[in-house]
Order: C-alpha cells, then structure tokens, then sequence
C-alpha cells in the first residue's frame, strides 16, 4: 500500500510504479481451490501438456486480480476503482516474473477520475495481457 | 471458412440466462482466503479500522471476489476430462477446450461482507473465428451482480474462448 495518491498530482503520461508477480504451484492451487475452479490445465501438468500448452497456466482471473490489486494499490486507500478490463492473449505460467506496467492516458479533473492503460507483459516486453482502468481520486483541495 | 458450430439454437440464446441466478452471502472468511490466495493484503479486507479510516461502513471484498461467490456449486460426478463441469452452463458449444480471454468489470458500489449478492448472467455475444490454431467461438457473458437492498454493486462482461 502506497500512500495516498490526489488528482492534482497526476498528469497525463505518468507512470504508475511497476509491480512485478511470480506465482507458484502453490499459488494456483489455493487460487483453484478459493474459487472453486476444477480446471486441469490449472494442476495437471501432463493433461495441459496435452492440450498443447508448455505447462500448467495461470488462470487468466488470477491475472485479472494481480491487476486489479496494481490499480487499487495505486489508487490508495481514498481512491475508488470505477472500471477495470483487461484481455488474456497469452498464457502465463508459473514461477516466472511478469510486469505489471501502467501510464496514465487521461484525467477529468473535475471529477477527480484517471484512466490508466497498461499490460502485464514479460521483463522482455512481450505483451501478455491488455489491460485498463478508470479510478476515482480524492481532491487535495478537498470536495 | 469451417462449418458453422453456432447453431440458430445457439444464437437464440443471445439476451438469455446462461445459467439459473445465483446468491450467496459474502462471508468474511470466504473473502479473506480469496484475497490471501491473490495475495492481495489490503487492509480494507482484514481490519475493520482500516476500512472505516478508508471511507467503508465495514470490511469489503476484492473487488474481482465478487464474481467468484456466486461460482455455481456442481457434484464432482458432473466433472468432464478437462475438468469443468458439464452442467455449468446452457451454452453447449460441443468444443473441449475452454480458455478465459477477460473481464470488462464496472464497479458501482462496493461490496461488504455480509452482503447477499445476486448474479444473473445472460449470453451478450457470440462469435466463430478462423485463427493460426484453427475454428474457435468467443462468447461474452454479461453478469449484473446486485446486493440484497436491490442495489446493482458490479456489472461484468467476461470473455471465453473454446476451440
């Protein structure tokens, strides 16, 4: 957590700080498990193998929360999330490292909102999942 | 251009429920474990105190939770070799292989522990593509998910991809 971010010190083209994330094996099981999610190619290697993937992957949602916890994060704890997307092109997999990388494309400054767009992607540049948000900041000046 | 494997009985689902509405009450250790296993440790979803000093009347659910609660329930006997359950939904593609390809969400209002939220999910789009690894069909399904004072607190347009 992060301290509180204010519309007024947010311009367009700012960078949100990158946040790096790994998940193990352990991790996706949890995931499976706190979501009810009996998907294979989630835990069994060979089966997702045999649907032609390199290994088990995570799950595309548990991409979208990793995301979603970069906006809310960010945001503070002020701030409110009033949108967010994003789009699983590739798989990931686990215990490897993933980019989470954001910039801001727009501020309403009258009602306090800032849109940010962004991917996570591997630390070679290689884009795995578009993704945006619109977040609600708080005013420095109050209101 | 492969055959058509969206039927008119397919397309007329467009605009129906893919699955009966489902409620389930938000509890507290339902939406802890989630947000552990995300890793995720705000703590507006562990300290009541936190989520006061944020501006919440008490502890709220990672926003992504929200479409996870109302995951229909299914005996394990209704499980297919890829392991997703054959009963989860009216949508029968006849395709073996599911993907997530993602989520559009809008937040309304936040969503507490201790909230009742209904989900109802109805079939937005439909579409059957040619691509590198052959024919597969993207559906979009758009979920309203409302609390137990009849308040929309989320809209969700998710996308799958089967091949």
């Amino acid at each position: 957590m992060s301290a509180q971010v204010f519309v007024e010190d947010v311009a367009v083209g700012d960078e949100l700080p990158v946040a790096t994330r790994n998940a193990s094996r352990a991790q996706l099981h949890l995931y499976s498990a706190a979501t009810w999610n009996p998907h294979r190619i989630h835990y069994d290697v060979d089966y997702a193998r045999s649907e032609g993937h390199p290994d088990i992957l995570v799950h595309g949602p548990l991409q979208g929360a990793w995301i979603t916890q970069f906006f809310t994060d960010w945001a503070g704890p002020q701030g409110r999330l009033l949108q967010v997307s994003w789009q699983n092109r590739r798989s990931a997999v686990p215990e490897r490292d993933y980019e989470l990388r954001g910039r801001v494309t727009a501020v309403d400054m009258a009602a306090g909102d800032v849109t940010i767009e962004g991917a996570e992607q591997t630390p070679e540049g290689d884009v795995l999942v578009p993704m945006r948000a619109v977040v609600r900041l708080p005013r420095r000046t109050g209101g | 251009m492969a055959a058509s494997i969206i039927t008119d009985e397919i397309r007329a689902q467009i605009g129906q429920l893919t699955q009966a509405p489902v409620t389930a009450e938000i509890t507290e250790r339902d939406a802890q474990r989630y947000a552990l296993a995300v890793d995720d440790l705000n703590p507006i979803y562990f300290d009541e105190s936190a989520a006061h000093a944020a501006g919440y009347r008490t502890l709220v659910a990672p926003p992504t939770f929200v479409g996870h609660v109302v995951a229909a329930t299914r005996p394990l006997s209704e499980l297919r070799e890829d392991g997703l359950f054959r009963g989860g939904s009216k949508l029968k593609l006849g395709l073996p292989r599911v993907m997530a390809g993602g989520d559009a969400w809008e937040y309304l209002e936040p969503a507490y522990v201790g909230d009742v939220v209904t989900a109802e999910s109805r079939l937005a789009e439909i579409t059957q593509r040619d691509g590198a690894k052959g024919t597969f069909v993207t559906s979009v399904v758009e979920t309203v998910f409302t609390n137990q004072d009849g308040v929309i607190v989320a809209r969700l347009r998710q996308t799958a991809i089967a091949r």
